[in-house]
């Protein structure tokens, strides 16, 4: 608690940190509501959808920092549903967050940030926090 | 104890021991044997004991009882026969069959210098022949008495078969023992099986015929075991020397002859084990009548030809107890996987809704703290509905029958599916059927079935393109009273894609959810196990495309009244 409470100071000390987004695709909505709920308190935006291709339309669109993607949202295979998300973050260099009990070893998967279920928010979101201030040092590095 | 052994039909497996003068058999929960089958009747058969004999009658059946596949109205039942009512096969076993009987004590292999047993070998025949002695090529005159043995080994051969699916193998091979007996006059008689584990004959069945004393040891020597085992050849042996023979001062003349066989059980991969019958004849009758042999070849082969049999048989039921076994543990395994992925979600959410709560709680926010305690009673909620078709599915229940009326049933299911309804954008519709009279059923089971049912159409009916001038998904339960056929239905149809016709068959499959994260597999299980309760059934019809149509069909019973009759 403390320790969320001390970030949220820092953050808020922090000019360099501008609007971050981030896309929550999930089957569920009480994942939805939670994520959303959690990451709109550190001041980001986000839009969430509940099937892959309404993600997908949400990601071209608005260019999220980082994208949270369930994979049990449907019934096709881990990999078809990842590789759409996979080649739009790695085309734009942002961070996947993969949700789901796949493999670390699945090539399919390769450089998504994987979380197994069932997870605690906790560590979700501070994981999140963490690879967006990691993507943005290196995004202020190349610019 | 004599019983029923379901081995075909809803209830395979269940074996009802028949206990006191009489007992009913049918569909109605007041049977003894109550079966889970539709095409059984309410009151359809019952068994009396009248003078030691059991006797089956059929109580003017709609589909009739059948014995050995034989329609009757009365029947005197032995052990081994099979008892057909509607779609439910069983098997009968009569009382006198202690299977459980500790044979240790009464059957002793033995070394002959030991017990003074002078048996010798004088015939020996390979499994190879005398299996032929089914097939007709043997040669020489055939006596009346193995031709008559001979066709009625197709008739114990289908016996064993049907047995052995009933994975009781003392069982089987006491009824191999009484086949043995009625074509073989013999005393004694028994059937050593090899232990799996420890691969050492031990003694299963014992038999003897009547008037002679059962009390007595039945000694085997361990030589004749060792040969039949090892050579795998019958073979027939006799204590009298054969120099004994003419000389009246001889041990025989004082003791008597006793001859017996002896048989490997060679199955398709190996001798599963033996069996053993013999036979005495007493120093009056050699002196009476002579002396002759009562056993002969013939006895030795079709015995090793029954042997084999039987040792199929013993391999089958075997075989047929691992699988089950496979089976099972593969079901658990299923069930398993199955109830933690559910569980996992369940855990998900209230870690997300505690979360909030926590969140809410720490920035002092109720409107947060409000968000995260709604999911978290979701979630128990959840977990309450799963814990109830758990136990709804796993317990033997009676329904809770009351005069009841259906419409307020389903109309309290569609209030309460609504929001989910909402929430998924589908339009649930209710049409209650006119006019409803109060009719006896379970109410709560009835609601649990239904609601079931709906929460499937609800959400096979979500993301529905629907028609035109009707978009969306949509959901309508409709509620039917016919009192010309007695019955009261349910019918509750979608709009959604319908059910892939390979998923029909599993469609009532417990554990089986075609629905992803969101089925327990437990939900159309568990309606049925309901409906089949109340003696109804569901029908499903589906349309790949248009949508699906459940219909839950019961017999409609006036209270206070007699149920009507109905197949």
């Amino acid at each position: 608690m403390d320790k969320e409470v001390r970030w949220k100071k820092a953050t808020e000390g922090n000019n360099l940190v501008r609007n971050r987004s981030v896309l929550v695709v999930d089957r569920s909505e009480e994942t939805r509501e939670v994520l959303t709920t959690a990451l709109q308190r550190r001041g980001w935006r986000t839009w969430a959808a509940s099937r892959a291709q309404r993600g997908l339309e949400l990601a071209r669109e608005h260019q999220p920092d980082l994208i949270v993607l369930d994979l049990e949202i449907e019934e096709s295979s881990p990999e078809a549903l990842c590789e759409p998300f996979a080649q739009e973050t790695a085309r734009r260099k942002t961070p996947l967050v993969v949700l789901g009990g796949v493999g670390q070893g699945n090539p399919a998967l390769k450089g998504a940030e994987i979380v197994s279920k069932p997870y605690h928010y906790g560590p979700l979101i501070r994981r999140i926090e963490e690879l967006l201030a990691a993507s943005e040092r290196a995004w202020a590095r190349s610019a | 104890m004599p019983s029923l052994f379901v081995i075909r039909g809803n209830d395979q497996g269940t074996r009802f021991e028949l206990q006191g003068p009489s007992i009913s058999l049918g569909r109605d929960v007041s049977n003894v044997v109550q079966l889970h089958d539709t095409e059984v009747s309410r009151q359809h058969a019952e068994i009396r004991l009248q003078d030691g004999v059991f006797q089956l009658t059929d109580l003017n059946s709609s589909n009739g009882t059948f014995v050995n596949g034989k329609r009757v109205q009365r029947s005197g039942l032995a052990s081994g026969d099979q008892v057909q009512i509607g779609g439910t096969l069983m098997l009968f076993t009569g009382p006198n069959e202690d299977a459980g009987e500790d044979l240790s004590g009464k059957i002793d292999i033995s070394l002959p210098q030991l017990s003074g047993d002078e048996s010798r070998i004088i015939r020996s025949v390979t499994h190879e022949e005398g299996s032929r002695i089914l097939q007709g090529d043997i040669e020489g005159p055939q006596t009346s008495w193995l031709a008559r043995a001979r066709s009625n080994l197709q008739v114990m051969y289908r016996t064993a078969l049907a047995v052995s699916h009933t994975l009781d193998i003392d069982q089987l091979l006491q009824r191999i023992m009484e086949l043995v007996f009625e074509w073989v006059e013999a005393d004694r008689g028994c059937v050593m099986l090899v232990e799996p584990e420890s691969k050492q004959l031990t003694p299963k069945v014992r038999r003897t015929r009547r008037g002679v004393r059962a009390e007595e040891r039945i000694s085997i020597s361990k030589t004749i075991l060792d040969y039949v085992m090892e050579k795998n050849e019958g073979v027939l042996t006799s204590d009298a020397r054969q120099d004994d023979r003419w000389n009246p001062a001889a041990s025989i003349v004082r003791m008597g002859i006793r001859e017996a066989i002896c048989v490997p059980m060679q199955g398709r991969y190996g001798v599963v084990g033996v069996i053993y019958i013999d036979t005495s004849t007493s120093a009056q009758d050699i002196v009476r009548k002579g002396m002759s042999n009562k056993f002969t070849e013939d006895h030795l082969k079709l015995l090793i030809a029954i042997a084999h049999q039987a040792a199929l048989a013993v391999e089958d039921t075997r075989y047929y107890s691992a699988m089950v076994q496979a089976e099972r543990l593969a079901a658990i395994g299923q069930t398993v996987a199955s109830l933690s992925h559910h569980i996992k979600n369940i855990l998900q959410g209230i870690r997300g809704g505690s979360y909030l709560i926590e969140m809410g709680l720490t920035d002092h926010d109720e409107s947060v703290v409000q968000k995260g305690w709604a999911i978290v009673e979701k979630n128990q909620n959840k977990i309450s509905q799963l814990v109830l078709d758990m136990l709804t599915f796993s317990k033997e229940r009676e329904p809770e029958l009351t005069a009841s009326d259906l419409n307020q049933v389903a109309a309290d299911v569609v209030e309460l599916m609504q929001s989910r309804a909402k929430e998924l954008g589908v339009e649930l519709h209710y049409r209650p059927g006119e006019p409803m009279p109060l009719l006896v059923f379970d109410p709560e089971g009835i609601h649990r079935a239904v609601l079931n049912v709906v929460t499937n159409a609800i959400d096979a009916a979500e993301n529905s393109p629907g028609q035109p001038g009707q978009p969306g998904g949509r959901v309508e339960v409709a509620t039917f009273y016919l009192p010309e056929t007695a019955r009261l239905q349910v019918l509750v149809s979608d709009n959604g894609p319908g059910i892939p016709a390979d998923h029909l068959d599993k469609l009532f499959s417990p554990f089986v959810s075609f629905k992803g994260s969101r089925g327990t597999g437990l939900g159309l299980p568990v309606s049925q196990k309901i409906i089949s309760e109340h003696g109804g059934r569901i029908l499903v019809e589906s349309t790949p495309g248009r949508g699906s149509r459940f219909t839950l069909d019961i017999p409609a019973v006036q209270p206070g009244g007699t149920s009507p009759t109905q197949v």
